[in-house]
């Protein structure tokens, strides 16, 4: 039996667009368009201001590393010890990643270091979002 | 200052066997702890007619089952079949801490006058964040991908950037971790009473979530703890000496992404909550003689002592070195070993703690002068909850 992989989302009606989006090789994020605040995750009203106008755009892809944590227990689908993410996109909201093409550790993680998105196809329906330092 | 100050009192408190694993149902454990408050207080269990709990289970993938995993209000209703109750409540936020302030609330309306509020916590067995399987559903579609299971993890990506961002290295950590140990070996109820600490054995010690070794960690384990609540003019006449409550303050602070690390969560959920608990009660944190800070993960008291006041942003591990947190320092800390000392049981432990102080019960392990007790009962984000007991009213 093959070994279990990582858990892979189940899109639901609010968060569609976004799967959809990065299985067509966009990031697609929401913004508000009574208070002009861009977020994720995705939701069909603005977590900052309750307005139901709101709207998706695709972003850059462009994310600096806020922070992360090094895992050293077993998980399934991941060799420990491995780098859980969290970037600020240039765009201003924060995601939950992983940082690819890269060592997994202190030394090279450097926090504010320049991203860029890369989209890793899990299977036909789902397309995870992965970050690797920015190339030039 | 708050008009309730001094009103309610912490009167007597109770514990049950620690243990690593469950050998007996968790609601033995929560009636042992329960009877054990009331009869430290000197009452009959028919006099006590309030009840109050948070229930919840911090494990991830595991099913929640009252009397054993899960301890609630309905499973302790029906095993003391008390006589006089006319109150409970189980609340859904604010941990624990919003029980205690629930029950104090209750007694200050008068509709009850003894309150026994207890936390009772479970180790499941297996992995203790047992990620979802296959599938990642609800919010955890943004998360489990990347290999993301607890509140842990998300307190380590805070920690990350804590350090970077103030030029800091966790080795300043080993200090907690080793006085709290020291702390530990006075309170004869902790699972890791008589099992000391070097500073050798922190920096030896396995990685769990890079910064976070394994000390840096509270250990699972199964057991409960239990306080009963009065007014000040029922609690003078029974037979413990009580603590007074001075002043709480309460905040949620929920990152809008879910519990990933945002140093700026820690920091305004735990301010907003200080800041009324300094107001209600008219202190400052210079006028504290002892302080219990939650420390379910290590860098949650970085975030305790510097978004409650007690010493500036990025100052925490300077902060506690060189004796400070000893139990004759300036400020001791988590003088009964803290989560890390007595394992999982959440911030009821740490309200004991400060409530005890006050009242001159903490034994070979009371601060001198402990007149002013702060609590720090839960991490500052999601379910912060702050507190102060004081000695005599004032």
């Amino acid at each position: 039996m093959a070994e279990p992989g990582r858990a892979l989302p189940v899109p639901t009606p609010e968060t569609k667009h976004f799967w959809e989006g990065t299985a067509a090789g966009e990031l697609r994020l929401q913004r508000c368009d009574s208070c002009g605040k861009n977020y994720f995750p995705p939701k069909p009203f603005c977590a900052t201001c309750g307005s139901r106008k709101v709207s998706v755009f695709k972003a850059s892809g462009k994310a600096v590393l806020w922070s992360y944590v090094i895992h050293h227990r077993p998980v399934p689908g991941f060799k420990p010890p491995y780098a859980i993410a969290v970037v600020q996109l240039a765009e201003g909201p924060r995601m939950m990643s992983n940082i690819v093409e890269c060592e997994q550790t202190p030394e090279a993680l450097q926090l504010d270091m320049d991203l860029e998105v890369v989209f890793e196809k899990q299977n036909d329906t789902i397309t995870l979002p992965v970050f690797r330092p920015a190339k030039g | 200052m708050w008009e309730n100050r001094c009103k309610i009192v912490v009167s007597g408190v109770g514990y049950s066997k620690v243990s690593r694993m469950a050998d007996i149902p968790l609601a033995a454990h929560a009636l042992e702890a329960v009877k054990g408050a009331v009869a430290d207080s000197g009452l009959e269990m028919s006099d006590i007619d309030g009840l109050a709990t948070y229930p919840e289970l911090p494990a991830t993938g595991h099913a929640e089952i009252d009397g054993i995993s899960v301890v609630s209000v309905n499973c302790m209703m029906a095993m003391l079949k008390l006589p006089n109750l006319t109150w409970h409540i189980q609340v859904g936020t604010t941990n624990i801490g919003g029980a205690v302030q629930q029950a104090t609330n209750a007694l200050l309306a008068g509709v009850c006058k003894y309150a026994v509020v207890w936390r009772a916590m479970h180790n499941p067995r297996g992995t203790y964040q047992n990620l979802p399987g296959a599938q990642a559903a609800g919010a955890t579609q943004f998360t489990a991908p990347y290999g993301f299971g607890g509140p842990g993890q998300g307190m380590a990506v805070a920690y990350t950037r804590w350090l970077e961002k103030n030029n800091q290295t966790r080795d300043k950590m080993a200090t907690l971790a080793v006085t709290q140990r020291k702390h530990t070996q006075h309170n004869p109820h902790a699972y890791f009473h008589g099992t000391p600490l070097t500073r050798e054995d922190y920096f030896a010690s396995r990685m769990v979530a890079h910064p976070f070794c394994l000390f840096d960690c509270d250990i699972p384990v199964q057991g409960a703890v239990a306080i009963v609540l009065t007014t000040a003019d029922r609690g003078r006449d029974l037979k413990p000496k009580p603590a007074y409550l001075a002043g709480y303050g309460q905040r949620l602070h929920f990152e809008t992404a879910g519990r990933i690390g945002s140093l700026s969560s820690y920091m305004e959920g735990g301010s907003s909550s200080a800041k009324l608990t300094w107001e209600r009660s008219g202190f400052t944190p210079k006028d504290v003689d002892v302080a219990q800070i939650y420390d379910g993960f290590s860098a949650s008291v970085i975030y305790g002592l510097e978004s409650y006041g007690f010493c500036k942003e990025g100052e925490a591990l300077d902060f506690i070195q060189d004796g400070r947190i000893e139990l004759d320092g300036d400020l001791p800390l988590n003088t009964f070993g803290g989560s890390l000392g007595t394992g999982r049981i959440h911030g009821l432990w740490h309200i004991i703690e400060g409530a005890l102080q006050a009242s001159g019960r903490a034994g070979s392990r009371q601060v001198k002068d402990a007149n002013v007790s702060f609590v720090g009962a839960s991490a500052p984000i999601v379910t912060g909850t702050t507190f102060i007991f004081v000695s005599e009213p004032y």
